[in-house]
């Protein structure tokens, strides 16, 4: 993954962010990692006052995002992330608890890269995190337009 | 309320109608005495009427022998003189006859005596004058037919006859009032009576009228209470859908909402222990720093477990220990949260009603549990079975948990037997699976189908949740399950479904 690209995980257990982030690190992914503990944050980071995304354009960001938000659904966000012109190219990962087939139908329908369910054996959650940072290190980001 | 007033209208038509009865019999009864009483009164009066033709009769004949007697006198025609004899013959006749006829009667009795005294008197002297004729002695005979004028025995008659037809005058104005007051008396009866009759028939349709009405608003309030009542129970199916859906809904975000913290917990544990074997390690390799003896070399330290002495090996085994039963515990919380998610996506799925070859569907269990089966070294019989419509996969896990069980649930060191029947009653299959395993204890009959509960020995490894799941299915496909058991004498549980199940019953998503 080339340095430029920032990833913005959204995750409202710190705990679990802590955990993530540990273990994207341990994968040898070195990228700057923003953590946001609430939807009203992010969204602010990700689109602005204005709420057009202008100040994002031409980053290259990547997005982990909770689905279990407690100000707002993750679907939301996504939802606005996929609408929006400067965003939509970003690769959104959902990270969350939820397993329910519903849900990740939805999450995909509306333009998710990748749907993660976490697992509660730590050595696989460990795992799936450490793979996904190989992932992130393969992964491509086109800049943001 | 209602039923008292329908049951005193119901006795009080019944009594009109024993009251109309008796009226009638009443006034057929009177009618009857009366037209005989009327039939006796008419009698009386024909009888009056004879009387007076009787004595009309006697006078005529006493006339017809006095003018016979003088025609004679008068001519000698001997026809005259057989008239006469044929007169006086007949008069003593019609005195007896009149006797008869009035022997009821005191005074005519004694009338009857005068007359028949006056009567023999004239025939005597009728006698004597036939007899002074006989001897040519017209003479005498004219002044006897003169003397005889001039006598009372005609007059007596006369006036015994009077009296007499006086007296049945007397009695026919009599009985004639009589016959036609009892008559009058017979219309009226009749004519009450009828009115008695009609009056009842008309209060007995005044309450059937009554009671009719009352009829129709109880049915019609029956059906009100009949609407109210379908309204008031899919009210009531609705508020236990709702309440059925909320359960379902807090289940299931209860259960997220705990595997979140459940994964920190797990995480940071890991990230202890990961920790532990870094201090230990530390200390190990301070320790060897602090002894005199020569030190390890660093690499190998990595893989090998760190080797600690005395207190700080005491110390390690304490850290593994504890962190070995929260991660034991963290594993079996995982275990129920699933468990419980599982259920409630159970809860939530749509099931879909198909033809089910029931025998074939469990073959092919039998086919999957055959490894176990042999472990254990259990037979597994399938008997006939009906085919049913309902959930495929709903009646796969019900089948596969019960066979599952039974094999789990063998006795040791006897050769396992489970067998699987079925028979078809009133609309619904009953099947029956079979075992001769440990049993169960009759006082956890019912704690075997609770959420996490076990019963009996447990050696084996289980969450207590196959028979909950295998009730709330059975249950959602509109049936039922029971347990027959005793300890060490094998169970078998039966399964009632619908043998055409349309999803229509009981399943909230319909």
């Amino acid at each position: 993954m080339s340095d430029p690209v920032t990833i913005i995980m959204i995750e409202d257990d710190e705990g679990h962010a802590r955990l993530i982030e540990r273990n994207i690190r341990r994968s040898g992914v070195n990228n700057a990692i923003v953590p946001f503990t609430n939807g009203t944050a992010a969204v602010d980071y990700l689109f602005g006052k204005d709420g057009t995304a202008a100040d994002r354009k031409g980053q290259a960001l990547l997005i982990l995002l909770d689905l279990n938000l407690p100000d707002m659904t993750g679907i939301d966000i996504l939802k606005r992330v996929k609408e929006n012109k400067f965003l939509k190219s970003t690769p959104v990962v959902v990270l969350t608890t939820t397993d329910d087939s519903q849900e990740i139908k939805r999450c995909y329908e509306l333009g998710c890269n990748v749907y993660i369910t976490k697992p509660v054996n730590y050595e696989s959650f460990a795992n799936a995190i450490r793979q996904l940072g190989l992932f992130f290190s393969v992964i491509q980001v086109p800049p943001a337009l | 309320m209602l039923t008292a007033i329908s049951r005193r209208r119901t006795a009080l038509q019944i009594l009109l109608l024993s009251a109309g009865f008796v009226v009638l019999v009443a006034v057929s009864v009177a009618s009857v005495l009366l037209v005989n009483k009327a039939r006796e009164d008419n009698a009386l009066v024909v009888h009056t009427i004879e009387v007076e033709n009787q004595i009309s009769n006697l006078l005529l004949e006493v006339r017809r022998a006095e003018s016979a007697a003088r025609a004679y006198l008068l001519t000698r025609w001997p026809r005259f003189l057989e008239e006469h004899d044929a007169a006086v013959a007949n008069v003593a006749p019609y005195v007896d006859q009149l006797a008869r006829l009035t022997a009821d009667n005191p005074p005519q009795v004694a009338n009857i005596g005068k007359l028949r005294t006056a009567t023999a008197e004239r025939l005597e002297q009728f006698r004597r004058e036939m007899e002074f004729l006989k001897q040519n002695e017209p003479d005498n005979a004219t002044a006897l037919v003169r003397e005889a004028a001039a006598s009372s025995s005609d007059a007596s008659i006369r006036d015994v006859a009077a009296s007499m037809r006086a007296e049945e005058e007397r009695l026919f104005a009599q009985r004639t009032l009589t016959a036609d007051k009892t008559q009058v008396l017979a219309s009226s009866v009749t004519i009450a009576g009828s009115c008695m009759v009609l009056a009842l028939a008309g209060f007995s349709i005044f309450l059937l009228r009554g009671s009719s009405r009352a009829r129709d608003d109880a049915e019609a309030k029956l059906r009100d209470v009949n609407v109210t009542l379908e309204t008031t129970v899919d009210e009531r199916t609705a508020d236990l859908r709702e309440a059925n859906e909320e359960i379902q809904r807090f289940a299931y975000i209860v259960s997220h909402d705990l595997r979140s913290p459940l994964v920190n917990i797990m995480g940071f544990t890991s990230e202890l222990e990961e920790l532990r074997g870094d201090i230990f390690k530390r200390i190990a390799s301070l320790n060897r720093a602090a002894s005199p003896a020569p030190a390890m070399p660093d690499d190998a330290t990595d893989t090998a477990e760190p080797e600690l002495e005395g207190a700080d090996k005491q110390l390690s085994e304490d850290f593994n220990e504890s962190l070995g039963f929260i991660k034991s515990s963290i594993a079996k919380m995982d275990r129920l949260i699933s468990a419980i998610l599982n259920l409630t996506r159970e809860g939530r799925r749509e099931f879909k009603p198909e033809r089910i070859d029931i025998r074939e569907l469990i073959e092919g269990i039998v086919r999957t549990v055959a490894h176990q089966a042999s472990e254990a070294n259990a037979t597994i019989n399938v008997g006939v079975l009906p085919a049913l419509v309902s959930d495929r996969l709903a009646l796969e896990q019900i089948f596969s948990n019960l066979i599952d069980n039974a094999l789990k649930y063998l006795k040791d060191g006897v050769p396992g037997e489970i067998s699987i029947g079925g028979r078809t009653k009133l609309g619904f299959a009953i099947f029956e699976v079979a075992d001769n395993g440990r049993g169960i204890d009759p006082k956890d009959h019912q704690r075997i189908f609770d959420l996490f509960r076990r019963a009996g020995t447990q050696d084996k490894p289980g969450q207590g949740i196959g028979l909950a799941h295998v009730r709330a299915l059975v249950r959602r496909l509109g049936g039922t399950m029971s347990v027959a058991s005793e300890l060490h004498n094998g169970s078998t549980f039966t399964i009632t479904l619908p043998i055409k199940w349309t999803g229509k019953h009981r399943d909230k998503e319909s």
